[in-house]
């Protein structure tokens, strides 16, 4: 990708609906700035999967709380930033964590994700969890991700070089 | 009778592939259900008794598919697991030049195994 610095820095709705509607406007920009459409698509997936993930594992009591996205960039490098409300001490906190410390316990994130899925499909498919998501982000983004908990928000970042 | 799927933005529709030792499906649009196993095991159980009784295989091709998520991953692993278990033989074709489909259908070849029950054919 050429370097070009931009943000989006958006507060979202916790409506499923809105994961497709961003992942499809993020990829309409980038595909608008960058001629790498390969590119495009993955930072518009890690976005989805971020974005599925928050709305999937946050904490809503209140019904219109709102989280945010934010996708950078400066130069080669390309964050996106996911930050919404959790139960600190729930275990779907717990698990992001734990996640991403489980992508570092193999050589390569391709590793990773291969291990993960032969995971998914031995384990009991009524579960329904499988944590792909981060993975799959980590192996298809090239991206080192990072998790920060910063009293009842939690964000996921990922950063990646294109 | 091969039917077809539609949910949300995904469609997934039977073609004639010319070739009576073979089911051909071909899937369009996103796959961005919040559960989208839920959803398609009804439709892949259809597919596979289907194949069974006719003893044909099944070709899944997302040539044309613009994104699905990590869910949907996890219901192509069930899909291939069902068909092992029934011994359909299931085919899934993908766009190599589509990055993020070689990344996505080329880790699946940790499922391919010496039964020749799984082959992922990129195009």
């Amino acid at each position: 990708m050429a370097p070009f610095n931009f943000v989006i820095d958006i507060p979202v709705r916790n409506e499923w609906a809105n994961v497709d509607l961003l992942r499809n406007s993020i990829l309409n920009c980038f595909s608008a700035i960058f001629r790498d459409v390969d590119g495009c698509h993955i930072i518009a997936t890690v976005a989805g999967e971020l974005l599925e993930n928050a709305i999937k594992y946050g904490t809503w009591t209140v019904q219109e709380s709102p989280f945010r996205l934010r996708v950078y960039g400066m130069g080669r490098k390309v964050e996106v930033s996911m930050e919404n409300p959790v139960d600190p001490g729930s275990e779907a906190v717990k698990r992001v964590f734990q996640t991403l410390e489980w992508i570092k316990t193999f050589p390569s994130a391709e590793e990773a994700y291969r291990a993960k899925l032969l995971e998914v499909a031995s384990a009991d498919r009524q579960l329904g969890e499988s944590r792909l998501g981060l993975v799959r982000i980590a192996y298809e983004g090239r991206c080192r991700l990072s998790a920060e908990l910063n009293g009842d928000m939690l964000r996921v970042s990922s950063i990646a070089e294109y | 009778m091969m039917d077809d799927f539609v949910s949300g933005a995904l469609q997934v529709t039977a073609s004639d592939p010319g070739d009576v030792k073979v089911m051909r499906y071909q899937w369009t649009g996103r796959s961005n259900d919040r559960q989208p196993g839920k959803l398609l095991a009804p439709f892949f159980s259809r597919v596979l008794a289907d194949a069974q009784e006719r003893k044909v295989g099944v070709e899944m091709h997302f040539e044309r598919l613009e994104h699905f998520n990590s869910s949907t991953i996890t219901a192509f692993i069930q899909l291939i697991q069902d068909a092992r278990q029934k011994a359909v033989s299931l085919t899934f074709v993908y766009n190599q030049s589509l990055k993020w489909q070689r990344l996505s259908f080329d880790a699946l070849r940790v499922f391919v195994k010496g039964d020749g029950l799984l082959d992922l054919k990129a195009v």
